[in-house]
């Protein structure tokens, strides 16, 4: 039975149609993945769907009754955003049950009554903390897991709408999302599955839909398809799966020298960086490969342990002194570590550029707006107008301008963390391919920090894992995924 | 066509981020007219004059108060700051005998260095400023009366009263001290590295921080400036009054945020532009004056310039949530 069905919804947007003329209905009892590119319609489906948005067209039907008429069967909606949404400081079990009406606890709040009732919920949802910790201090992993639990309190619920939910969790809690997930669908509830990656609309899904330009393109059951047709039907073209982008230029000449480096989050690590050379650094959510790379970087403190950079000491930490030498940090928190929101394009590339477009008197705006097209034109970065501000461009758009701007600064390593986050399958090769062209014709030794084990495979001419803070191995490239994720995990071989 | 839809509409978008500052000048613009129109004496020679002397001081520290609102922080000391500059420029004339243009020089020179402090605390220490400027407000108005046990310093030499209370031209010449502060934050802003700078650590200061911009160093001299644009405010009202008293600058600090934010730069940082403090400025001022010029009665002044401030800024605000509402619908695209 559809639970779910919306019919020849249509919304506009001013200039865009963001959704034209949709049909798509969901079961009962089934996990129904739903996939596109950035920009394809998908988030604006589920605004329509959670009755944020009002189409233009078309009419949505819950249990076969007309919700556009009838707000309240929204309710039976469970939908989890993909950013962490919770109150920090409040406690667990609060924010399991907030606001209170949902849950169906009136009158005065009793405290040990409501964790009490927690409880049930962290250990169906094996989440390892107490109800009554602040979240703020759990990890996150069990922020996310915590977030699901929150959409399930309300009882009423009989879709559970999950925005890219593993994005912030370890393989393991992945594992034990998929589990909850799949006993919810024994509980006959229907479950719709967003999500970027590939590898776990196939492990879990049930049905797929591909969205692409704000239409319904393809649907099918998952069991009678493959990658490369998913591929094909998001970008309405073939991509070549198996092609690999690591260097073919690696130099002999030693770029960077990292020794028994030790700080907050990794201890005891060394490692060397070639000219031309893209280093993986694998690992879980919270090995420290992040804050190695930032304590290199300058951006976290160092205990103990030297780097040297093509054979001379270098200052740690000092940012400035780091981008001035040739070492730049493109951080994993595009919003909040990358762009400046509120500046245009042309301002958040010539940041890093300031010292070419000196004329006599201040900077030069001539020399300035030349430098912007120019990086615009060579990234090709999609912008109708570079006085756009940044804040409006794609999650891909702006990677390529930090790439852009970065190259201003002459780097002689790049450290790329998690640079594909967020964004979609056709814009993922294009960066690696910038990646590959950077280190192979300027001799650029890049660091390469990702999650995703096929991204560091592909793109990677050595690989180092980390686990807990400690490098847990070396490897070539052509080393198999079972080795090396068994590093990651803590397995020693 | 759809493209061109979209092109407009980023145009209407970027006309709405300056649109605050423009707007607060037709707003301006409204009320010299109705002002004019409503009281013959508003045009008045004298009464343009006082005005704009007025203004001037409002709006030369609210053009360094933009500068800290810029990054994302305010400084509630700078009435404290142009008090204490002006009294110890007063002393070094009056009790010591010092040469009266050598005195405003040392004083603008000590406020360049009350400012640092305030900067060299709230980044060492990190302070939230609003908290760590309250304090050390206390500490300059504390000085202050240790240093004068409350009385004013009078006698100060004559030959600086022309900064004060003389016109160049017609213009009174604060206002000429504060359309040159105004130039010269202007060139910092728009043509300087470290103007490029502010705007980015205005948006994000981790971000700026990972561009490799020495975020502390130009938080510290942003301190430093709006010191030194605070003392040359109180000294010039020594000036003005021909002697030195405590009481100087008592409505600076909100006063100067409240024009600022008039004049349309954001409390959170990276928007905005210094030149809108002036206009801030000038609307506040024109307040005043139509209060005392149409006689409301004195009780009530503070009430009705105050309501005229919150409808002043809640008209900022207001366009800024039509800016939101625009920006949210394009994203979602």
């Amino acid at each position: 039975m559809n639970i779910l069905e919306a019919h020849n919804i249509t919304k506009l947007f001013p200039g865009v149609v963001a959704l034209d003329s949709v049909d798509v209905s969901f079961e009962a009892g089934e996990i129904h993945c739903v996939i596109g590119e950035n920009g394809a319609g998908k988030s604006t489906l589920i605004k329509c769907l959670t009755g944020v948005y009002e189409p233009e067209s078309g009419e949505i039907m819950i249990n076969g009754q007309d919700a556009r008429k009838n707000k309240s069967l929204f309710n039976k909606i469970a939908y989890v955003p993909q950013e962490i949404d919770l109150f920090g400081q409040m406690s667990v079990a609060e924010n399991l049950f907030l606001p209170y009406q949902k849950s169906g606890l009136k009158g005065l709040v009793n405290q040990r009554k409501l964790e009490e009732k927690a409880i049930s919920f962290l250990e169906r949802f094996h989440i390892p903390v107490q109800p009554d910790e602040l979240v703020k201090n759990i990890s996150f992993s069990a922020q996310q897991l915590l977030q699901i639990a929150r959409a399930t309190v309300h009882e009423d619920y009989e879709v559970l709408m999950l925005d890219e939910p593993t994005t912030s969790l370890t393989t393991e809690d992945t594992q034990i999302l998929f589990d909850i997930v799949r006993g919810i669908k024994e509980e006959g509830k229907a479950v719709i599955f967003i999500s970027h990656k590939l590898e776990e609309i196939f492990a879990l899904g049930d049905v797929i839909t591909v969205f692409r330009n704000g239409k319904k393109v393809a649907y099918s059951k998952i069991k009678d398809i493959d990658v490369g047709w998913v591929i094909a039907q998001m970008t309405g073209r073939k991509v070549e799966q198996n092609q690999t982008f690591w260097s073919e230029k690696v130099m002999d000449e030693v770029l960077l020298e990292v020794r028994n480096l030790t700080g907050e989050r990794f201890t005891d690590i060394s490692f060397d960086l070639k000219k031309g050379e893209i280093l993986g650094l694998s690992g879980l959510v919270g090995a420290g490969r992040s804050e190695l790379m930032q304590a290199v970087f300058g951006y976290l403190p160092i205990y103990s342990g030297t780097v040297k950079l093509e054979g001379q000491n270098w200052k740690l930490g000092d940012t400035s002194y780091s981008v001035k030498n040739g070492l730049v940090y493109l951080p994993e928190e595009r919003k909040k570590q990358g762009i400046l929101p509120v500046l245009s394009t042309r301002e958040n590339i010539s940041v890093s550029a300031l010292e070419k477009l000196q004329a006599p008197i201040g900077i030069s705006s001539h020399k300035e707006v030349e430098l912007a097209q120019e990086i615009v034109d060579i990234y090709d970065i999609k912008t109708p107008d570079m006085e756009k501000e940044i804040q409006f461009l794609s999650g891909g758009n702006q990677q390529k301008v930090i790439i852009g701007r970065s190259m201003c600064c002459d780097p002689k390593v790049l450290v790329f963390d998690e640079p594909t986050k967020g964004i979609d399958v056709g814009t993922k090769a294009e960066i690696y391919r910038l990646m590959k062209e950077l280190a192979e014709q300027k001799g650029i030794g890049i660091i390469l920090i990702s999650s995703e084990m096929d991204e560091i495979k592909k793109c990677s001419n050595r690989i180092i894992a980390l686990y807990e803070g400690e490098k847990a191995g070396e490897y070539d490239a052509r080393a198999d995924k079972e080795t090396i994720l068994s590093a990651i995990i803590g397995v020693k071989s | 066509m759809n493209k061109q839809k979209v092109k407009s509409n980023n145009a209407v978008i970027s006309a709405l981020k300056k649109s605050n500052m423009t707007a607060m000048g037709v707003v301006l613009i409204l009320m010299i007219v109705i002002a004019s129109v409503l009281s013959p004496y508003f045009l008045d020679i004298y009464n343009l004059q006082a005005l704009i002397r007025d203004l001037a001081f409002i709006g030369m520290i609210g053009i360094g108060q933009s500068l800290l609102l810029l990054i994302g922080e305010l400084d509630l000391s700078v009435g404290k700051i142009a008090s204490l500059c002006g009294i110890l420029a007063g002393m070094m004339m009056v009790t010591y005998g010092l040469n009266p243009y050598l005195s405003l020089v040392a004083a603008l020179l000590l406020g360049l260095v009350f400012g640092a402090i305030n900067g060299v605390i709230i980044t060492k220490l990190r302070l939230n400023s609003m908290v760590a400027t309250i304090g050390m407000q206390g500490v300059y108005g504390g000085i202050n009366l240790v240093l004068t046990k409350g009385k004013a310093i009078t006698g100060i030499p004559s030959s600086i009263y022309i900064f004060g209370k003389g016109n160049l031209g017609p213009l009174p010449f604060p206002f000429v001290f504060t359309i040159i502060v105004l130039i010269c934050v202007l060139f910092l802003v728009k043509k300087t590295k470290t103007g490029r700078y502010i705007y980015a650590i205005g948006n994000s200061r981790e971000a700026a921080k990972i561009l490799g911009i020495k975020v502390d160093r130009i938080r510290i001299m942003i301190y430093a400036i709006v010191g030194f644009i605070s003392s040359l405010a109180g000294i010039l009202y020594v000036a003005r009054l021909g002697s030195s008293q405590s009481a100087i600058g008592e409505s600076w600090p909100m006063n100067s945020i409240a024009s600022s934010v008039i004049g349309g730069v954001s409390l959170t940082g990276g928007i905005g532009n210094p030149a809108g403090a002036l206009i801030g400025a000038a609307v506040i001022s024109i307040i005043q004056n139509m209060i005392v010029l149409f006689g409301v009665n004195v009780y009530w002044q503070s009430a009705v310039s105050g309501i005229v401030v919150v409808l002043a800024i809640s008209f900022s605000s207001i366009s800024d949530i039509v800016r939101e509402r625009k920006q949210r619908k394009i994203k979602v695209n």
